[in-house]
């Protein structure tokens, strides 16, 4: 009896963290996701974001517009609480800041924070599951709509990133929501709403 | 008249007259093993062979040069097309790096180690170790409250954006960004000029190209393993490097290739033409059967000498075997004085053994005393070229005198070939007189014009598609391979830290921070690290550490931030700092280029500094750094110029003692300063024709020419000796005849060097053209001319002159 009951024991134990961090996902899911995807061509999307981090006493909120166009065309607008954001087009990148009345070029290739930024952003809009297979390791935490914990593969994203928590929309067709969760336990959450698919989107927002 | 005679040959004649079989085959015995001997002998294509390996400054500073971060590294650019695609250019990188890497050919670099955060992380713990006087000047403006404000807004605003989640840890533990001080000492590490870094990979400015180095086990000199690799390298750039990109290659390796494929090429030619030449003149000239033991003789001298340089060194250095051909031309005028003797015949051949020997171990003393006298140089390639021509001189005055007389047979009634022509051939003795002369003065005067050119590089085979790739490298990366080096020297790390760090504090403000690499702003000594680390504490201690938290706490409230945000960064002002060390330099991913420039050695180590390799500087450098005992300057182009005085000097002193004991020996021998000055006709006459009509075509006297100024020497005192002994002791016409053909056959085999693509072959073509060239008539014609009754006894039967009146 003592046996049955360790080994019971041991079972629930076990199968506790596969149930907090989902089962393994299946490629038939990133087929499926990939086909959804495949058809958007354009995205425009408000966002709103929450920054958890325990060096602020408050929440920092702040909220903007985002864009996307096939193949590599990238808009992130901040609007509040600071007027800023920047544009990607392949390489090259532009940024600007109200505030400052600074508008700059650069290229992606030599600025490695804005090369993380922008695979993780187009890697999202264009759901490349090839990519993000490559590195990190997925979890399904939902199918209906889909939900993904993802831990990355590199020992050098590990050292500041835990996870990220990943829902898309009901038709799958784009992502509602991204959580960043750093290894001190500080999060960030970015809230897409209001989410328009393959409206024509002006030539000079890039 | 009464021929002097050694009667030793003589005996030995008789000796082995009955014992013929005895000798031929101890002599083919010792031919074979000395070919046997050869076989196993390695050659070293190494300029080792032609630097001083004394205790002089030349030799340590070729020993230091090789320590230089690039020197012994295969450097390859990837070229992309006209458009600037960077990610396909690091792609091809690393396919290629793969390629390169399964090919097995060394360990190959695409960028540094991977500089994560870890690297930043170090530099903002120890930059207190690390701060100067000056910097903390700079940090007292960076924390005013205005800058805390206007730092603190840029924080909240960069924490706002996606990038954000990458610089929160930044912002928190340096919020003032402190670390562009610590940035601002990584400009003294950029080893590359023109490189910035690209997702980790050496890329150029421009961003169409990248860089790849290899480093191979490879020796520099190695030519057959430098084609090996060459060969793996081409066919990985060919399996990886896509279409409209290219790869090429600069190493020393390259070099070495291109100067033993020319020498190969070179030899091919030279050596065709030669035989062919040397076997018409043997033909013309020999006109017999036994001839070809006159020829056999200097080739088996080559087999001797070498096989005896086998037993000696395990390696012999290519350019020693390259001074075979001249060790021919010198030894097979023996073998041939020799046969015109014998082949004269009329008399016992062990008497004409006799009566020759003596002209004959005359001319080989004066050339060995030539070749002993380069024992004394301080280049390894003259020593060992000393031993080898000696052993060479001796093995072909025993095999011409002992076994080449038993060879050879009397002409039928002692008639030579060309007879008549040689006894009918006279010239009026006052034109001669008067052609050489004027002859003489018009080189002497041109001779003054001539250029020395000492630089190594000036008998060294560039091809245009190699300077062309070492252009492109500076154009593509900078002057990366060109620079200056000044090591500083300690018996420990510490040391070496200490004397590096006084260095860096006198030519920083000489030398723009992009120009100088040095490791001295981030690895002082600890010494230098524990007064930083002092004076940083008092000086926040000051009451200044108190005021910045009470801002940060302030300006920091306005944007919410919590009022423990910054205690990281706030504990760095108070806490004693962390040293900078070597260990984690390495741990922070910096491992290779802290390794570059220190180079650890039992008992000393030596840290090593970069600057500009001009003349101003480098002549500025010299100067103000004598009082710094420890440093050592080694520019890699005063190099060259300190190499070839050193060669230059060596070979003048040389030149200076083998003329002084040539003619301590012309004296002993002949004892008559009449007859000494004709011995000497051929060489002057050849020597001041060489460097005057080098003078006049306006070409540079290198030092090869120099090396080659010793075979003139050489073989001109011979002819001199040769005639002389005749003109005054009567050994017949055969001195003549001999000093005439082996003239010719030099000057066929080594003559036809001038010919040769690679400099050094071709500096020794033109140098042996010129000066047997002119020192052949002079024997034959000019010392004839000169001879008197008084000096002679046989005057009137001197050939080639009108009878004097």
């Amino acid at each position: 009896m003592t046996r049955f009951i360790i080994i019971t024991a041991l079972l629930l134990f076990a199968a506790g963290p596969v149930a907090a961090s989902g089962v393994p996902a299946s490629p038939a899911l990133f087929e499926a996701l990939e086909k959804t995807a495949g058809g958007v061509r354009t995205l425009s999307s408000d966002f709103v974001q929450e920054k958890h981090l325990s060096m602020f006493k408050t929440v920092m909120s702040s909220k903007g517009r985002f864009y996307f166009s096939k193949p590599d065309l990238l808009r992130w607008e901040m609007t509040a609480p600071v007027a800023s954001g920047f544009v990607l087009k392949g390489d090259k990148g532009r940024r600007w800041h109200e505030r400052t009345g600074r508008t700059e070029n650069f290229l992606i290739s030599q600025e490695p924070v804005m090369k993380l930024v922008s695979e993780q952003l187009f890697a999202w809009a264009k759901a490349d599951f090839a990519w993000l297979r490559k590195e990190y390791r997925i979890a399904v935490l939902g199918e209906s709509p889909v939900a993904l914990r993802l831990e990355p593969r590199s020992a050098a994203t590990a050292g500041f990133l835990n996870h990220l928590l990943i829902a898309f929309s009901a038709d799958g067709r784009y992502v509602r929501s991204v959580e960043l969760h750093e290894k001190d336990g500080d999060f960030t959450r970015i809230r897409f709403v209001n989410t328009m698919v393959n409206k024509q989107l002006p030539a000079d927002l890039f | 008249m009464t021929v002097p005679s050694f009667t030793l040959f003589e005996r030995l004649y008789r000796y082995f007259s009955a014992r013929r079989r005895l000798l031929f085959g101890a002599t083919l015995l010792v031919i074979a093993l000395s070919l046997f001997a050869t076989s196993r002998l390695r050659i070293q294509e190494d300029i080792v062979a032609m630097l001083p390996d004394d205790s002089s400054s030349v030799a340590e500073d070729f020993r230091l040069m090789q320590l230089a971060p690039f020197t012994k590294k295969l450097v390859i650019t990837l070229k992309g097309g006209e458009a600037e695609d960077t990610e396909a250019l690091i792609a091809a990188a690393d396919a290629l790096a793969q390629e390169l890497r399964s090919a097995d050919i060394g360990l190959v670099t695409t960028g540094p180690a991977d500089l994560d955060g870890s690297f930043f992380s170090w530099l903002g713990a120890v930059l207190p170790s690390l701060s100067t006087n000056d910097d903390l000047a700079l940090l007292a403006d960076a924390s005013t409250p205005a800058q805390v404000q206007s730092r603190l807004r840029d924080g909240y605003e960069q924490l706002l954006s996606p990038a954000g989640w990458a610089l929160k840890g930044k912002i928190q533990s340096d919020p003032l960004s402190f670390s562009d001080l610590a940035l601002e000492k990584l400009r003294f590490l950029n080893l590359i000029p023109n490189m910035r870094l690209v997702r980790n990979h050496f890329v150029s400015a421009d961003g169409r190209s990248a860089l790849l180095m290899v480093d191979s086990s490879v020796s520099m000199t190695d030519s057959a393993g430098s084609r090996v690799l060459l060969d793996r390298i081409d066919a990985a750039v060919a399996a990886a490097v896509p279409a409209g990109m290219n790869a090429t290659v600069v190493s020393g390796h390259r070099y070495t290739l291109v100067n033993a494929e020319t020498i190969k090429r070179d030899l091919y030619v030279v050596l065709t033409l030669s035989i062919v030449a040397v076997f018409a003149i043997y033909l013309f000239f020999l006109r017999s059967m036994s001839a070809i033991f006159v020829f056999l003789v200097p080739s088996a001298i080559l087999a001797i000498a070498s096989g005896a340089m086998a037993l000696w060194v395990p390696q012999l250095f290519a350019v020693t075997l390259g001074f075979g051909g001249v060790l021919l031309g010198i030894v097979d005028e023996y073998a041939m004085m020799i046969y015109f003797s014998c082949r004269q015949g009329g008399r016992d051949p062990a008497v004409i053994t006799g009566e020759v020997s003596r002209p004959v171990l005359f001319g080989a003393m004066a050339t060995l005393l030539s070749f002993g006298v380069m024992l004394l140089s301080s280049l390894p390639g003259q020593r060992q070229l000393a031993v080898y021509s000696m052993t060479g001189i001796v093995a072909a005055l025993i095999v011409s005198l002992v076994v080449l007389p038993h060879l050879i047979k009397p002409a039928p009634e002692g008639r030579l070939p060309l007879a008549g022509l040689m006894r009918n051939w006279r010239l009026p003795r006052r034109a001669v007189l008067g052609v050489w002369l004027v002859l003489l003065a018009l080189c002497a005067w041109q001779a003054t014009k001539i250029r020395f050119n000492g630089d190594l590089r000036a008998v060294s085979m560039v091809t245009p598609e190699l300077q062309e790739a070492e252009d492109e490298l500076v154009r593509t990366w900078g002057d990366m391979r060109g620079k200056a080096l000044l090591f500083a020297e300690g018996k420990d790390l510490e040391a070496a830290l200490a004397l590096n760090d006084r260095l860096f504090n006198r030519i920083s403000g000489l030398i723009p921070a992009g120009e100088l690499v040095s490791l001295a702003p981030l690895l002082p000594s600890a010494a230098l690290q524990r007064e930083n680390g002092e004076r940083w504490l008092n000086f926040w201690q000051q009451g200044r550490a108190a005021r910045l938290d009470q801002d940060l706490a302030r300006e920091g409230q306005a944007y919410g931030f919590s009022k423990a945000a910054f205690a990281p960064f706030l504990s760095t002002l108070g806490d004693a700092p962390p040293a900078a060390t070597i260990e984690g330099l390495r741990r922070a991913g910096m491992g290779e280029l802290a390794d570059s420039l220190i180079v650890q050695s039992p008992g000393v180590v030596r840290v090593l500094t970069l600057v500009p390799d001009t003349p101003e500087l480098v002549a500025v450098l010299s100067e103000d750094l004598k009082d710094l005992p420890g440093v050592r300057l080694v520019s890699q182009s005063r190099f060259g110029d300190n190499v070839g005085r050193a060669i230059i000097h060596d070979f003048t002193r040389y030149l200076g003692l083998t003329s002084v004991l040539v003619l301590g020996l012309l004296v002993i021998v002949f004892r008559n300063p009449a007859r000494i000055l004709l011995v000497l006709v051929p060489v002057v006459t050849g020597m001041v024709c060489m460097l005057g009509i080098m003078g006049m075509l306006g070409l540079e006297f290198n030092i090869f020419n120099i090396a080659a100024s010793i075979l003139i020497i050489g073989l001109c005192v011979d002819y001199g000796i040769f005639m002389v002994c005749r003109l005054t002791e009567g050994t017949d016409h055969v001195a003549n005849r001999s000093v005439l053909v082996s003239g010719l056959t030099t000057l066929a085999g080594l003559g036809a060097l001038a010919l040769a693509r690679h400099p050094s072959m071709h500096s020794i073509g033109i140098t042996v053209l010129l000066g047997i060239g002119t020192g052949i008539p002079a024997a034959l014609l000019v010392i004839p001319a000169l001879c008197n009754k008084g000096m002679v006894d046989n005057v009137d039967d001197v050939d080639g002159m009108e009878p004097k009146k």
